[in-house]
């Protein structure tokens, strides 16, 4: 019955087949007029010779040597050399680090289930593990060293076995485990004096990626509490705390962070006495966070300004208090609605744990740089490793930026 | 405060006052609220209907004369105007349904935060709600996934969960799309017939002829009349209510 004609006047019309394969896209996208035509087949042109000789210096002449020879110092910088473990070999204990956050992985994988926690904690430890595999000759990387990367497989089964077989599987543990972790791997690769085999490092020897990475953690673990009061306390109607915060967050967003960073190390140490301990990377890392607190809190304050004041009013008529309606209501919603500031917000702070190298600390760039530098039969080689740099730090903001789109399509965000 | 009110009175506003800036938006209102009594108040825009119900529950605050709720005077005092909002629910024009939560968390959220109640039995009180407003199967869905007549009437369950003594509508049908207006007036009817004390700020001649007791006529912030639904619309006193009232009939 369900000819042609009787659609058009009854029932419901089928969308329109689309017409459009590879030639029609080209059509439409490529060569709509004669001037996108000229463009494509420029920028086109363009595209092709660069690939062309692009891929073919990656592939026939880059000699990617160099971070063989760097290996490890690119990841725990100087921590492993003589003067810094008073002549004993520390390696272990970055990696007993690293066994803990395979552990906690293995955790969160527990708690969430199937789906994409499993997955990322999957992939990362995976990753960790087959760095044992690297063609190094055993002088260079050890069997010790081998042993301890592949244990991190079995510490995530660990965790994860952890969370599913005793009642330590919810995530109020996990962020407990968390904390707790982050200071116990501090504790790990700073030392204790008098424990053999916990000889301390001194901070100065910390560097690789291991730095940029604790740096990065501890900042954004820190910073998005600390924005979100300076946004609160910005928008209060007592006005000694409104005023502090703003203060606060335009002294901090109104000096470039290396500025921030060199004056902590040069000011800070004149206001204690002079054998006061002091640590140049506790001072680095505090400024880091502070400095990104000040970004976050006008992030957030961005989005509680976008809620509809209904919202507010709403719950206040159902009888909340001021503050519910605050932590119930308003925050969750405007934080919901900048995901994606915050997250550009943590990358930022990611990238600019390299500025560090302002006080002398031996970050992941830095490191490189240095080597380059000191060793100049590699001066050919600064290409290959700064490509290979650029990779490491897209691998982990990608890998943000992923995880923050996740979280938004599972938040609905912009849907309801 | 409870000397000035008698048993019946639910709320009492005397000579009320409120100004935003240099505009006076209640030029002094002075009327009582029995127990059970349906209250509809009308008028032009901006002629501080909408103001007025919004200083029952102290959305807004006013600034000269009283208003007492069930025995409890409303000041400065945070802990007054709290336990006058757990005894006065109110629905609004825009809904104000919180968006990140499901239609059930909505309405289990104030009687649990609140009222401490345990989240079965909170459950249980949204599950009956939404069966009476009638619509129990859209208990997991998010506000947004509803239709605006089913997100007002979410609206009044998550109103009527604190078991308040009084309810304030404020416009409940006038962001609604016709054929959904009655869905929220029947439902309003009900609460009505139930023995609700309700003043409703609406245009909804039908509902207030059916339902209310008293109509209160809004003008520049006073009550210009004040009486029974057949005496407003068989026998208008002022010209402002004749002319008004041609006007949307």
């Amino acid at each position: 019955m369900a000819s042609s004609t009787d659609i058009g006047r009854g029932g419901p019309l089928p969308p329109p087949r689309p017409t459009t394969g590879v030639v029609g896209w080209m059509r439409v996208n490529l060569f709509s007029t004669r001037f996108n035509s000229v463009l494509t087949i420029v920028s086109g042109i363009i595209l092709l010779v660069s690939l062309w000789y692009g891929l073919g210096w990656m592939i026939f002449s880059a000699d990617w040597t160099v971070i063989g020879v760097l290996g490890g110092q690119m990841i725990i910088g100087q921590y492993n050399i003589e003067a810094a473990c008073n002549g004993q070999n520390c390696f272990w204990r970055p990696q007993a680090g690293l066994l803990l956050v395979s552990a906690l992985l293995g955790m969160a994988w527990g708690v969430a289930g199937n789906g994409l926690t499993k997955r990322i904690a999957i992939l990362v430890v995976v990753v960790i593990a087959a760095f044992a595999l690297l063609p190094y000759s055993l002088d260079t990387m050890g069997m010790d060293v081998r042993a301890l990367l592949v244990a991190n497989l079995p510490a995530l089964g660990v965790g994860w076995a952890l969370a599913r077989y005793t009642p330590l599987g919810t995530p109020k543990w996990i962020v407990i485990f968390g904390v707790v972790i982050f200071f116990v791997i501090l504790v790990l690769l700073r030392g204790v004096p008098g424990v053999p085999g916990l000889q301390p490092v001194s901070v100065i020897y910390w560097g690789g990626l291991m730095l940029n990475l604790l740096l990065a953690v501890a900042g954004i673990v820190i910073s998005l509490p600390i924005g979100i009061a300076l946004a609160l306390g910005r928008r209060s109607q007592l006005p000694v705390v409104k005023l502090m915060c703003i203060v606060f967050i335009e002294v901090f967003r109104g000096v470039p962070l290396i500025t921030l960073l060199f004056m902590s190390q040069v000011l800070v140490p004149l206001a204690f006495p002079e054998n006061f301990p002091q640590n140049s990377l506790f001072r680095a890392a505090v400024v880091i966070t502070l400095f990104s607190a000040a970004y976050m809190a006008e992030n957030i304050r961005g989005g509680l300004q976008a809620l509809h004041p209904g919202q507010a009013e709403a719950a206040r008529a159902l009888g909340l208090p001021g503050w519910q309606t605050t932590m119930l209501i308003s925050l969750p919603q405007a934080i919901r609605n900048v995901i994606p500031a915050i997250v550009g917000q943590f990358i930022a702070l990611f990238k600019d744990t390299s500025l560090v190298y302002i006080i002398g600390m031996l970050d992941v760039v830095e490191i490189s740089r240095a080597f380059i530098q000191g060793n100049t039969e590699y001066l050919a080689s600064a290409k290959e490793l700064f490509i290979f740099l650029a990779l490491v730090f897209w691998v982990f903001t990608y890998g943000m930026s992923y995880v923050s789109r996740r979280i938004e399509q599972h938040l609905g965000v912009g849907e309801r | 405060m409870e000397e000035t009110t008698g048993p019946e009175e639910m709320i009492v506003c005397r000579d009320v006052h409120k100004w935003y800036g240099d505009f006076h938006a209640l030029r002094g209102i002075t009327t009582t609220v029995n127990r059970r009594e349906v209250v509809v108040a009308f008028g032009p825009s901006g002629s501080g209907k909408s103001t007025f119900i919004r200083t029952i529950n102290r959305l807004e605050d006013h600034q000269r004369g009283d208003i007492i709720v069930d025995g409890i005077e409303l000041t400065d005092d945070v802990r007054n105007i709290d336990a006058i909002r757990r005894d006065v629910g109110m629905v609004f024009q825009s809904f104000n349904l919180f968006p990140h939560l499901t239609v059930k968390s909505n309405i289990t959220l104030a009687p649990i935060k609140v009222r401490h109640m345990p989240s079965d039995e909170a459950d249980d009180i949204a599950m009956s709600l939404l069966e009476r407003v009638g619509i129990p199967e859209q208990a997991d869905k998010y506000p947004t996934e509803l239709s605006g007549g089913q997100q007002q009437r979410v609206a009044i369950a998550r109103a009527l969960a604190m078991q308040p003594k009084i309810m304030l509508f404020d416009e409940p049908t006038s962001a609604l799309d016709p054929e959904m207006i009655k869905e929220v007036l029947d439902v309003m009817q009900e609460l009505a017939e139930s023995g609700m004390t309700m003043i409703v700020v609406t245009h909804e001649m039908g509902f207030a002829r059916e339902v209310a007791d008293r109509m209160m006529m809004f003008d520049e912030g006073i009550v210009v009349e004040d009486g029974s639904p057949h005496q407003i619309f068989e026998d208008p006193q002022s010209d402002r209510t004749k002319l008004f009232l041609s006007q949307i009939l």
